[in-house]
């Protein structure tokens, strides 16, 4: 099957090089201390941050640093057929350990002893980068709630089809067969904290496929800082600045 | 009530956030008096209610409904199954509600909120003993192959009246419905017909010629109502639910039959006045929600 015309163009319609369009808002769940939702073409996410709160479960307490939890689940209806074990299943907790640990690693943990972060993520549609999309919506959320951070968290997949670098792949490339690498960094620090890769790729190429995904995350970033600007701005003009 | 004279003399010094937390029934009782809520509304006054349908794009009927913050998102999707000896001239209708651990800081992963399965098994028993679907309708070969639809809804966020809004957004859901165009092929397996296929040829004659939607009759809207003392407050937020346990739902259709009365329980023991005014509120909220409905599906035709 062809991934890539011969003209360059993907299935989609986009270059290899692009992006699909994101989309981020803040503030989804009034409930939540922080909350967003981040839409990655028809990828759709909303991440609940629950914290710095009482530790529920007493014995896992830490006294020098905040616990962080996470949990990853997709709604039923968010694949092409019916899903039957939206949680629980092997997929869903891999994920969710990922994302645990690279929002641990940039979260100010020490900050906050003896207290808990949750951070929750429900998948609402499931095109391909599900969790890329989760990592950014997170990263949107925790600021909302307003929880000390190293840096922004940003993330993006690519891979390589019909000898073709591709940025951002959605479901169908995805299901490909080919490589897909999924790479987590810190911006402004240009520090890696998650990288992912499956299938096999000659080290060269994999070098440019992750830089591409990189370039990707820097996109990412550029657009959730200002989102994050905006939302600023309406906080101030809220408060009568 | 412990000491009334200190917080009484504190009432008159502390900040109304503090007020808020450390006295709730005080701070509600207070505004009632005035015939008033904390947020400004009247005490007979839903919030303000939107509904936007198809908001889900992968499935065959969706919407999403708002109460103030409550917020429900809905989604139905459709498969194909053997009907049961009983009714092989029927369909099936599944209905699941889920509240992720998103909505509401009081539900943690791994235990489930206690209101779910309620609100669930309410769901359920609403809507398949008002006959708002004729089941069969949503059957296609008799005997050998019928519609089973699965409804999910999921609770975005959860700030009091759940099953208001879950109602509501199942009901949009359903008249959002388009049911996919089928075909059997060779070996007698049902196949859904794609888009693309649809204009050229087809090998094998479509089951059903269009993508139809259902025929919804006497549709079901409902309205929570709290009762505390003397009061009736509608469509409580989740500060009110609670700190005044005592709900009643009443749930009538559209040509004001009663479908459903809830009243689990409670320290607040009503009179039968107290219910009928339950009921004259829920009439009037049925026509905004009626008006809210119609306005949406007219939205969506004209896209």
């Amino acid at each position: 099957m062809e991934y890539v015309s011969p003209e360059g163009l993907r299935l989609d319609g986009r270059r290899p090089m692009e992006m699909r369009q994101i989309r981020a808002e803040i503030g989804a769940v009034a409930k939540a201390d922080g909350s967003a939702v981040f839409e990655m073409g028809n990828t759709k996410v909303i991440a609940a941050v629950y914290g710095p709160r009482e530790v529920q479960n007493r014995s896992q307490q830490l006294s020098d640093q905040a616990l962080v939890r996470c949990e990853y689940s997709m709604a039923n209806f968010s694949t092409g057929d019916r899903m039957r074990r939206p949680k629980g299943d092997r997929r869903s907790t891999e994920i969710s350990l990922v994302i645990r640990q690279t929002m641990e690693a940039c979260i100010l943990t020490h900050l906050m002893p003896r207290s808990q972060i949750d951070i929750f993520l429900q998948v609402l549609q499931a095109d391909g980068g599900t969790r890329s999309a989760c990592i950014n919506a997170a990263t949107l959320a925790l600021a909302d709630a307003g929880i000390p951070m190293r840096d922004l968290v940003t993330s993006c997949s690519a891979g390589y089809l019909n000898s073709t670098p591709l940025l951002d792949l959605n479901y169908v490339e995805d299901s490909a067969g080919g490589p897909d690498v999924t790479v987590g960094i810190l911006p402004k620090l240009d520090k890696v904290t998650l990288l992912q890769m499956d299938a096999k790729l000659p080290m060269d190429i994999f070098e440019n496929v992750m830089q591409l995904a990189m370039e990707g995350c820097k996109a990412v970033a550029n657009y959730i800082r200002e989102v994050l600007l905006e939302n600023t701005k309406t906080l101030e003009y809220r408060r009568g600045v | 009530m412990g000491l009334p004279n200190a917080s009484g003399d504190l009432s008159s010094e502390m900040e109304v956030d503090a007020f808020r937390r450390l006295f709730p029934l005080r701070f509600h009782e207070r505004h009632l008096v005035e015939s008033i809520r904390p947020d400004a509304r009247p005490v007979g006054r839903a919030r303000e209610t939107t509904l936007a349908l198809g908001a889900v794009a992968s499935a065959d009927g969706s919407a999403l409904a708002k109460i103030g913050s409550t917020t429900m998102l809905a989604a139905i999707k459709m498969e194909v199954m053997t009907p049961s000896m009983e009714s092989p001239d029927e369909g099936c209708i599944a209905i699941e509600f889920h509240m992720p651990p998103i909505c509401s800081p009081i539900v943690r992963p791994g235990r489930p909120a206690e209101a779910a399965p309620v609100v669930s098994k309410q769901l359920s028993d609403t809507i398949l003993s008002s006959g708002m679907i004729n089941l069969k309708e949503l059957s296609l070969v008799s005997g050998k192959v019928a519609w089973m639809a699965y409804l999910d809804i999921y609770c975005l966020d959860a700030d009091g009246a759940l099953f208001d809004a879950a109602l509501l957004s199942a009901v949009a859901a359903f008249s959002h419905l388009k049911i996919p165009v089928v075909s059997l092929n060779d070996d007698g397996r049902v196949v859904v017909v794609s888009e693309e296929q649809e204009g050229g040829k087809l090998e094998n004659e479509p089951v059903n010629k269009e993508k139809r939607k259902l025929t919804l009759s006497s549709i079901p809207f409902s309205l929570t109502c709290i009762l505390h003392k003397n009061y009736i407050l509608a469509d409580p937020t989740a500060e009110e639910e609670s700190i005044m346990e005592t709900l009643v739902t009443v749930v009538l259709d559209s040509s004001g039959q009663l479908v459903s009365l809830y009243k689990p329980g409670g320290p607040v023991l009503a009179y039968s006045s107290a219910v009928q005014d339950c009921v004259a509120l829920t009439r009037h909220r049925v026509k905004e929600l009626q008006k809210i409905l119609n306005e949406a599906m007219s939205d969506m035709e004209v896209d």
